[in-house]
C-alpha cells in the first residue's frame, strides 16, 4: 500500500452522567478492494486481479474488557464511519482495535469521564 | 591504432560467439498482479515486444494456483534476461493508468488471524450450543426437494456454491471459508436438527436465516443440503 493508512479518529461526549448511554462515533480512513477485477471483456472473465484490502474486523473495548465486536467483510465501504452505543458504567477508557485483511492493526481510544 | 581496432572486433565477434553458443530459446512464465481492464493484456504484449526482443506467447488466466494471471514469454536468454522482463512489466502502466507489478511474493489472502482476533472469538462465538433434537417435520421427498432447491439457489449457493463445494462467487472475502456441503451427501435423520439449527442462527459469516426464512422453508433446504453430492466426471 502506497499510502499510510492512518489511526481511526473517535469521537465521544466530553463527559457523561453515570450510566448514561452514550454515542461512539468511530471513522477510519481505510481503502476497500475486493481484489477482483474484470480480465476480459468478451469472456466475461473475472479474476483476482489487485491484492484485496478490506477492514476485517473491529474490537472495542472498556475499562480493557471487550465488550463486542464487528466483523466486516470485503462488502464493506471505504472510509467506513460506526457509531454505536456503551453505557457509562465506570471512569474508563474507551479503545477501538482494527485488523484488515493483510493482518494490520491500529487502535484509537477515549477516555470516559463523569460529570463533576 | 588499425591493429588495435582490428583486434577488438575480433575479440567482439568472438565474445557474441560464445554468448550465442550458451543462449537458447527459454518460454518463462511470469506472474503479475493487476490486469484490471480488458485491454490491459495487448498493453502489456506491445510494452514488452516492443523494449524488448521477446515473443509473448500469451496468458493463463484460469489455471493459476493461486489467482494471479500468469505471462509465457518466449526469449532467447542471451539476448534478454528474466530481470529485463521483469522489469519492463513494473514499468508498463495499463490503459487506466494502473501497475503491473511482477508477483513475486506469496498471496496475502486469508491470512491468519491475530491472536487479539482469536481471543475474541472465544469471547464471542462460544462452541457450539445444545441443539435441541427436533425432528424433521417435512418428507425428504422430490417436492420438497425441488422447493429447497429454489431456495438454495437463491440465497445459499452465492458463498457455498451451485454443487455445495464451498466456493461460491462471494466466498472469497470471509474470514472463515463457507461449508463445503457435500459432508452431509444422504446423512441420517440424526443430522436433520444440527443443519436446522445452523441455518436459523447461523455461525460467524454465515447469517441468521431464521429471520428471513419460514420453518417449513428452513426444513426443505436441509432436505435439499442433503442431496447434493461432488459431481461426477
Amino acid at each position: 500500500m502506497a499510502e499510510k493508512i492512518k489511526a481511526p479518529r473517535m469521537k465521544i461526549k466530553r463527559s457523561v452522567k453515570q450510566d448514561e448511554i452514550f454515542k461512539v462515533k468511530v471513522r477510519f480512513d481505510h481503502p476497500s478492494f475486493t481484489g477482483l477485477g474484470m480480465v476480459d471483456e468478451n469472456e466475461e472473465l473475472f479474476n483476482r486481479a489487485v491484492p484485496s484490502t478490506f477492514i476485517r474486523n473491529m474490537l472495542v473495548y472498556y475499562d480493557d474488557e471487550l465488550v463486542s465486536r464487528f466483523r466486516t467483510s470485503s462488502a464493506i465501504a471505504d472510509n467506513p464511519l460506526f457509531t454505536f452505543k456503551l453505557r457509562a458504567i465506570k471512569e474508563a477508557p474507551v479503545k477501538v482495535v482494527f485488523v484488515d485483511d493483510q493482518g494490520e492493526r491500529w487502535e484509537a481510544s477515549k477516555d470516559v469521564k463523569f460529570k463533576s | 591504432m588499425k591493429k588495435t581496432i582490428a583486434i577488438a572486433a575480433v575479440l567482439v565477434a568472438a565474445l557474441a560467439a560464445t554468448t550465442s553458443a550458451y543462449a537458447a530459446k527459454v518460454v518463462e512464465e511470469i506472474q503479475i498482479e493487476g490486469m484490471v481492464s480488458p485491454a490491459s493484456p495487448k498493453a502489456l504484449s506491445a510494452a514488452l515486444e516492443g523494449q524488448l526482443a521477446v515473443k509473448v506467447l500469451g496468458y493463463d488466466f484460469y489455471g493459476t494456483a493461486n489467482g494471479w494471471p500468469i505471462i509465457k514469454v518466449e526469449h532467447d536468454s542471451g539476448a534478454v534476461s528474466r530481470d529485463q522482463i521483469e522489469k519492463v512489466i513494473d514499468a508498463t502502466k495499463d490503459p487506466t493508468g494502473t501497475p503491473y507489478r511482477v508477483h513475486r511474493g506469496e498471496t496475502k489472502i486469508h491470512l491468519a488471524l491475530l491472536e487479539e482476533e482469536t481471543k475474541a472469538d472465544g469471547v464471542f462465538a462460544a462452541d457450539a450450543p445444545d441443539i435441541p433434537k427436533i425432528t424433521n417435520p417435512i418428507a425428504a421427498d422430490a417436492a420438497s426437494h425441488g422447493r429447497g432447491e429454489k431456495l438454495y439457489v437463491q440465497y445459499c449457493s452465492k458463498c457455498h456454491g451451485m454443487t455445495g463445494n464451498g466456493a461460491g462467487p462471494s466466498a472469497h472475502g470471509f474470514s472463515t471459508n463457507p461449508r463445503q456441503l457435500w459432508t452431509w451427501h444422504n446423512a441420517d435423520a440424526s443430522a436433520d436438527p444440527y443443519l436446522y439449527w445452523f441455518i436459523t442462527n447461523g455461525r460467524t459469516d454465515m447469517p441468521p436465516w431464521g429471520v428471513i426464512l419460514s420453518d417449513n422453508e428452513r426444513w426443505d433446504l436441509v432436505n435439499y443440503v442433503k442431496t447434493l453430492e461432488p459431481p461426477k466426471n
